[in-house]
């Protein structure tokens, strides 16, 4: 019998991975009729009903987003509570890579939340035109939401129905700190190189964010995300555990460390997923200008300030770097 | 959303107040045993996890077939050579069965050289003198055992019986104190040597020895080379009986919230038609609305207010009431299925643990299927036509 799968957290969560998916798929099946007979100049009987049906969609949408959003946050919780039952994991990263489908389960739930906030954009660009002009694009993204997700209530249940309990897993320190000596940073970087290239783009995402140029914003942006992944986990990590040999995405999310992973990574991906789907959407829907590079901008800079301020807090009360 | 809305909403909500009413009940009933049960096993495993954190990192004992036998003393002294290792207790414990009633006491011998076994035992129990208790015939006995003594009219001492025919009187000295109820109900501590004459070990058996290994990267090295040090040793490390009785109160209660699912289900289907038929004698209104210039998102905005309302409501007040139920009133009745009282009865106060995971669980549990049961109910009344419902 599989322990995990009588964890209260893990039974919740599943029951509302599934529940929501019922509510989906009504959803889908809507925007299908509406992907194949929209036609707003007709008058028929047909096409009032898809306008008011569209209505739905965009109830259930909002709803998803919320409701995915927070199961996100419960999904990270759940796997941190879960590395006591797992033989060897000492946080996430372990019970993570409890098998082959944790991986991929963590990067589609990043995903699917990144195209939701891009739905979100064409939503509110759709219904400031008088016509819903872009009503097909949105229905299409939302049938293309709709597969992901599918492809994520399979890992879901495969996920958590093939944890073994009993074989040890790594923890984090074996999956990111000792390699032997490989360089474990992509395209060959350095430590100092990573954090030169990391303050750059930053300074590259905001000045695009200001000048509009979306595109080259859309890039440094990503190439950002990426690094700052890096970024945290190789050298802000450590100031945050204060140990220079503790390497991990993970343990920052736990109770020791105040739970600031969450605000960590939190405001990366937020920062990250809102511009790139507002540049996008506003690229897709030909308009000018990017709606909330404001909010972008802060949201990214939180992100930079709150882990450069470990680094100093820890330079200016022991007067070394690790 | 301005104050007129919200004005609005309110005026709403008071003139329906009769519809909404059952609602609201039946939802603070679900939401009230839901959080008990969670309340309950999150107070449990915590009061666990305080008992186990004093409590040694390794144990070992001899093992014949699988099942643990008396351990030679002399294994405790090779366990000193090893590295990293410390706070070696020989430690000599067992069931007493007492014959009439076919209940059984935890006994638990004490050394009277062994400095950590006192502290911890003075920790426990300020008021007594510990070379007299150690001296003497003594014995230190849980609230349960107390109990039961005395409903046998055994006030002040018991003889013991042991294996070898011969009685042992020993007096009650003392009481363990209730806050460590869970672990040390049934518990009766005794010097060492009277432990060894009650369970029938001889002068060099032990029962097992628990050390300590404070660096915890050195735990599995040490297991190693605890297993090549004799072919009968078994070990067992205080992770392994953390996972366990995690698994075992996780099992409890993912039992009963596979079952709570059903009923969750019945609610929501009950809710979905509830809905439907409440909504549809409001498409009057919600026509008028509409002629007066709503648009449909104000209609939905002014439905979901509404039902959320209900849900924030509904669950502050089953919370709130649980949190009575369990930790002022200590959940009586519910208690019984996590504490089984096969042995002597346990009564233990639970101790307020409230975390955010369980509010969160409770949350989920609740308002993702409630939500999702009106939706297509809210949207069905809300995309009404205002000719239409005029008519």
């Amino acid at each position: 019998m599989n322990e995990i799968l009588f964890s209260n957290q893990v039974i919740i969560y599943l029951l509302s991975e599934s529940l929501l998916f019922v509510l989906l798929f009504i959803a889908f099946v809507v925007s299908i009729k509406i992907v194949i007979k929209w036609d707003f100049d007709s008058f028929s009987q047909k096409q009032f009903r898809l306008e008011k049906e569209a209505y739905l969609v965009s109830t259930i949408t909002i709803f998803l987003f919320i409701i995915k959003f927070i199961l996100l946050i419960y999904f990270v919780f759940t796997i941190d509570s879960l590395s006591i039952l797992i033989a060897g994991a000492m946080c996430g990263a372990g019970v993570v890579t409890a098998n082959e489908y944790g991986t991929y389960l963590l990067l589609f739930k990043l995903i699917i939340i990144a195209t939701l906030i891009l739905w979100f954009y064409l939503n509110s660009y759709d219904t400031h035109t008088k016509n819903y002009l872009h009503m097909k694009k949105k229905s299409l993204l939302f049938i293309a939401i709709f597969i992901s997700i599918i492809f994520e209530l399979f890992l879901d249940f495969q996920y958590f129905t093939n944890i073994d309990t009993h074989q040890p897993v790594s923890c984090c320190s074996t999956l990111f700190g000792q390699l032997e000596g490989a360089n474990p940073l992509p395209f060959g970087l350095t430590i100092p190189l990573l954090l030169t290239l990391f303050y750059l783009l930053y300074f590259l995402t905001i000045l695009t964010l200001k000048t509009n140029y979306r595109v080259l914003y859309i890039v440094s942006n990503l190439l950002f995300l990426y690094l700052a992944y890096y970024a945290v986990v190789y050298f802000f990590g450590t100031y945050i555990y204060q140990l220079p040999t503790h390497k991990c995405p993970f343990c920052m999310l736990q109770s020791d460390y105040f739970y600031i992973g969450y605000i960590i990574w939190g405001s990366l991906f937020l920062g990250t997923f809102i511009g790139i789907s507002d540049a996008l959407s506003s690229i897709w829907t030909t308009r000018k200008y990017i709606k909330n590079s404001r909010l972008v901008i802060s949201m990214l800079t939180l992100f930079v300030v709150l882990s450069s301020i470990y680094v100093i807090i820890y330079y200016f009360r022991n007067g070394v770097w690790l | 959303m301005n104050r007129a809305f919200w004005y609005f909403l309110s005026l709403q909500l008071f003139k329906e107040r009769s519809k909404h009413l059952t609602i609201i009940v039946i939802s603070i009933l679900l939401i009230f045993i839901l959080s008990s049960v969670l309340f309950i096993s999150s107070s449990i495993r915590f009061s666990l996890e305080q008992t186990l954190k004093p409590q040694p990192d390794f144990v070992i004992s001899r093992l014949q077939g699988g099942v643990n036998r008396s351990t030679p003393i002399e294994w405790s002294d090779e366990l000193f050579d090893i590295y990293g290792v410390t706070k070696v207790t020989p430690r000599v414990y067992g069931r007493y069965f007492f014959r009439p009633k076919g209940k059984s006491f935890l006994i638990m011998g004490i050394d009277a050289f062994e400095e950590e076994s006192h502290k911890s035992l003075e920790k426990l129990i300020d008021s007594i003198d510990i070379k007299a208790f150690l001296t003497g015939n003594n014995m230190i006995v849980g609230e349960g055992v107390k109990e039961y003594l005395q409903k046998n009219f055994y006030n002040n001492s018991y003889k013991f019986l042991t294996p070898k025919g011969k009685f042992i009187d020993i007096k009650i000295a003392k009481i363990v104190p209730k806050e460590t109820r869970l672990l040390s109900n049934d518990m009766i501590i005794m010097p060492i040597d009277l432990a060894r004459e009650v369970l029938g070990y001889t002068q060099d058996e032990v029962t097992d020895i628990a050390f300590n290994v404070p660096n915890p990267d050195e735990w599995s090295n040490i297991e190693d080379k605890l297993l090549s040090l004799h072919y009968d040793l078994g070990v067992v490390d205080k992770n392994e009986v953390k996972k366990s009785y995690e698994t075992l109160y996780n099992y409890k209660s993912g039992f009963f919230l596979i079952i709570f699912l059903i009923l969750i289900m019945t609610f929501s289907l009950i809710l979905y038609q509830r809905y439907n038929m409440v909504y549809s004698t409001e498409k009057r209104e919600i026509g008028l609305l509409r002629a007066l210039g709503w648009s449909i998102n104000d209609v939905l905005r002014l439905k979901f207010m509404e039902s959320f309302i209900l849900i924030v409501t509904s669950y502050i007040i089953g919370i709130f009431i649980a949190y009575i139920f369990v930790y002022i009133y200590n959940a009586p009745l519910l208690k019984n299925i996590f504490l089984g009282g096969q042995n002597l009865q346990n009564s233990v106060s639970f101790i307020p643990i409230i975390d955010i995971a369980t509010l969160s669980s409770i949350f989920l549990l609740y308002a993702v299927p409630f939500i999702i049961a009106v939706i297509v109910p809210v949207w069905r009344v809300s995309v009404t036509n205002p000719k239409e419902a005029m008519l």
